[in-house]
């Protein structure tokens, strides 16, 4: 297997392995600790509509991805869940846009639940009656998630930002489109994308490295690895429409104002730095556009901001609660538009950084956020400490030049207004 | 010195929590008042308000510049409910020094300036200052009407508010929004000073060191203080049995229901009373391995959700569900039945152990979270002794099935709440 170490400045190092299968391996010791945690995930998300392997191209149902993560706990000996009970462990996964995560945290028997962990990801088992039974489960899911404001507010500007690509998609589909899907399909998209050259596993706890190395050496499934083309349709640089607004049971108007950037390739670490510290120039808590909007009564402690990037799409997107969301939309747009003229404040910029610094060191205290960076760095091939190094040497001409992307015509305003009374 | 009460002053104590794993230091203030109608709000916005601003900081953004410029120190602070009072918490957490490019002394610089937030706010004469207060309110205002938009913690204050109506416990944590409307400058300014004087107080250090000199700052504080009354955290009401189990419904533009169910315990208080509970209602409903996900969710698919967890010193048991509205009473009638099974101790011996592993396992997690570790102790002022998460695992490791079956017979039903969609037969 071959092996490295990657060391930190702030007294941390890991170790990152690759398996013969393609599989990649990062671990993180933290001897001091009680817990571990360990994600065992794929390179597979709602985004994967469609693909080709050797000539071969299939087109799938919307929900596929997360549908396939509900049934994979089920093996033909029993559930991942009861085998959990016995170790004491916390289990979940999760589906997202991009990748497939299955998790287990514990403070006892590790190498139990990794165990359990590789065994259960590699044992598919579907059969047309268990497939029904979870349409009925997801089902209900997806009906969670239909009354969720938090939820629809920022699918509708998904759905009016995006004409084609696929992360307009809701991840866990639809109830019509969860219907489609059987036995057969699960197991088309299991063997494409469940094959470990597309996978990833990640640890931080207290560990024994070469233990969990020599585990994985014998505990992966001999397979070739597998060339995926991820067929995603041509997007448009515009936006589909620049306002969307639906009516659900909230007291105030929630909203999503994103800006579509343009997309050539997955943004560098470099990109997603200058672009966080850009947000924080722009709306962040020490901001004057932030003062503003609070004094206005514009906002709440609840606005926040993000970077939203992965294969074919990248945006950046403001939300919050608001008795005005057109507002607070012009308002960005309009700091944005004196911040190009003006340039940033040297005390701002300086500041932010020294908080994003700190806030990147706090970010390994936990084991949890440990694990979950390993996968963002298997996921676009980079290192744990790339963000803290750029940190140190970042400056304000390279966040300017980021500024050039936010394009005003580019904007989606999407918003959910309370019910109107009877 | 660490995980010892150390006396400051009448009713403060200090509390160091020595653990080196971390990269950060935290510092809480902890002020623990008597839940009562005529408070409530002026006491929840005080924690939002304090770390919003200050005499060296009286605009906001200048407070944030100086946390961001601090390596991103962060604020945080909170209201809850704490057996039968209000709990307010303020809380700095830094890096520590060794990451700073400059040397700085980061630790003793953000527990200062925590200490200076909490004795010396922005105001005058007697009052807060008036767009301080406004902006406060008006966001406290929005945070109890957008309760609404979260369905689920919708439901689950609905089902308190009803099971504990007219007691301390079912008061919302926040107040209303007309208690909320009614806080002035003035009235601000008291629960202020009656904070100060009339709470009990205790203050957390949670990493390597104490600041230097922070505990003897925080003493000569509050020695400068009359203080008198010092709220008893030990007072609290279990809840109570009832005879008539009381069934509320409410009816909103929803495509899936919540039920809520409330059940009141005769096991009940501080660790040494009520540990066979937490165990029951983990073995009940806690996770994956639980009878109700097992069965409600898993056999008969019935909701995409049903959870069981416990408030232990009121002596009270919750389920919640998320389910469709024809499927209601049924899921009902099996949470019910499960409780039965619980009752005449028909779960199997490995149901039993894997709860015990799973509860010992993550009261070991605790060691390595901070805020964790932090709320742990802040929630042990009303216990007779305060336990560290080691010790209630030796604790959890001595109960047999035996003292689950008896907390599961001592579990009585007492309030169902049903939020429904608008259209569709109640059942």
């Amino acid at each position: 297997m071959l092996k490295e170490v990657i060391h930190g400045d702030i007294g941390e190092s890991y170790v990152k392995a690759v398996h013969s299968s393609g599989l990649k391996i990062y671990i993180l010791e933290k001897p001091q600790y009680n817990s571990c945690y360990a994600i065992f995930g794929t390179k597979y998300g709602s985004i994967d509509t469609t693909f080709s392997v050797n000539g071969e191209t299939t087109s799938v149902p919307e929900g596929i991805a997360h549908f396939l993560e509900h049934k994979l706990f089920e093996s033909e000996d029993g559930d991942a869940f009861t085998k959990y009970a016995k170790t004491g462990a916390y289990a979940n996964a999760f589906t997202s846009f991009d990748k497939t995560c299955y998790l287990f945290s514990c403070s006892n028997l590790f190498y139990d639940n990794l165990e359990i962990l590789l065994s259960f990801v590699q044992s598919p088992y579907f059969t047309q009656a268990t497939v029904e039974k979870e349409q009925g489960i997801i089902g209900q899911e997806i009906r969670m998630y239909d009354d969720s404001p938090a939820w629809r507010v920022m699918f509708n500007m998904l759905l009016s930002m995006y004409k084609n690509h696929p992360v307009r998609i809701d991840i866990a589909g639809t109830t019509d489109s969860i219907a489609k899907i059987d036995a057969d399909l699960l197991y088309k998209c299991y063997n494409t994308f469940y094959n470990p050259s597309n996978m990833f596993l990640c640890i931080a706890g207290n560990v024994e490295t070469d233990k969990i190395l020599k585990m994985v050496e014998g505990g992966i499934k001999e397979s070739k690895p597998l060339e995926i083309e991820r067929i995603k349709p041509e997007e448009p640089e515009e936006v589909l429409k620049s306002e969307v607004s639906q009516n659900l049971a909230v007291a105030q108007p929630m909203f999503c104002f994103g800006y579509k950037l343009p997309y050539e390739k997955m943004p560098s670490v470099k990109d997603r730095v200058c672009i966080e510290i850009l947000l924080e120039v722009i709306a962040g808590d020490c901001s004057p556009l932030y003062k503003k909007l609070m004094n206005e009564g514009l906002i709440n402690d609840d606005f926040s901001f993000e970077h939203f990037c992965g294969d074919g799409y990248n945006a950046v997107i403001f939300e919050g609660d608001s008795c005005d969301p057109k507002a607070v939309a012009e308002e960005i747009k309009a700091e944005i538009e004196r911040i190009k003229n003006d340039g940033i404040n040297k005390k701002l910029f300086s500041a932010i950084r020294s908080g994003l610094y700190g806030s990147a060191i706090r970010s390994f205290n936990s084991v949890e956020s440990c694990a979950m960076q390993f996968v963002d760095c298997a996921m676009n091939d980079t290192s744990l400490f790339d963000e803290l190094k750029y940190l140190k040497s970042v400056t304000m001409e390279s966040v300017l030049k980021r500024l050039a992307l936010l394009d005003s015509e580019k904007t989606v305003l999407s918003v959910i207004n309370p019910l109107k009374e009877d | 010195m660490s995980n010892k009460i150390i006396p400051l002053s009448d009713g403060v104590e200090g509390l160091f929590i020595q653990n080196h794993r971390f990269n950060t230091t935290s510092v809480s203030f902890n002020f623990y008042l008597p839940m009562q109608k005529s408070t409530v709000a002026n006491n929840a916005l005080l924690p939002f308000i304090l770390t919003s601003c200050s005499k060296d900081y009286p605009d906001f953004t200048a407070l944030n510049l100086k946390l961001s410029k601090l390596y991103g120190a962060r604020l945080d602070s909170s209201c809850e409910k704490y057996g039968d009072c209000q709990l307010l918490r303020m809380t700095i957490s830094v890096i520590d020094d060794k990451f700073s490019f400059d040397s700085d002394s980061l630790v003793l610089e953000a527990s200062e300036l925590l200490l200076k937030l909490v004795f010396n706010p922005n105001a005058e004469n007697g009052e807060f200052k008036a767009n301080d207060v406004e902006r406060e309110k008006r966001k406290a205002i929005e945070h109890i009407r957008g309760e609404i938009a979260e369905k689920r913690v919708y439901a689950k204050n609905r089902m308190i508010s009803e099971m504990f109506e007219g007691t301390p416990y079912g008061i919302p944590k926040c107040g209303t929004v007309s208690d909320v409307e009614n806080v002035t400058v003035k009235s601000l300014y008291s629960a202020w000073c009656n904070m100060l004087e009339t709470a009990f107080v205790r203050v957390h250090v949670v990493g390597g060191a104490v600041p230097q000199g922070l505990f003897e700052n925080i003493k000569e504080r509050f020695e400068a203080v009359n203080r008198h009354d010092i709220t008893d955290c030990r007072i609290c009401k279990p809840a109570q049995k009832t005879a008539k189990v009381n069934t509320v419904f409410e009816k909103m533009d929803v495509k899936q229901g919540k039920i809520v169910m409330g059940f009141s315990s005769d096991i009940y208080g501080d660790d040494d009373m009520s540990l066979p509970l937490l165990v029951m209602c983990d073995i009940f409903g806690g996770g994956p391995y639980s009878r109700l996900f097992t069965n409600v969710r898993e056999k008969m698919s019935l909701c995409y959700y049903c959870a069981a967890s416990s408030v232990r010193y009121k002596g009270l048991l919750t389920v919640d569900s998320g389910v469709e509205v024809e499927n209601a009473g049924k899921a009902i009638d099996e949470i019910l039945n499960q409780l039965e099974i619980m009752k005449k101790g028909e779960f199997s011996d490995s149901e039993f152990e894997s709860s015990i592993k799973s509860i010992c396992d993550s009261m070991k997690t605790y060691y390595d979270s901070q805020n964790s570790l932090d709320l742990w102790y802040a929630l042990k002022v009303n216990n007779q002794n305060l336990y560290s998460p080691e010790d209630i695992i030796e604790k959890i490791k001595n109960i047999t099935k035996e003292d689950v079956i008896y907390a599961a017979r001592g579990v009585n039903l007492h309030t169902v709440y049903k939020l429904l969609p608008k259209e569709g037969v109640i059942c």
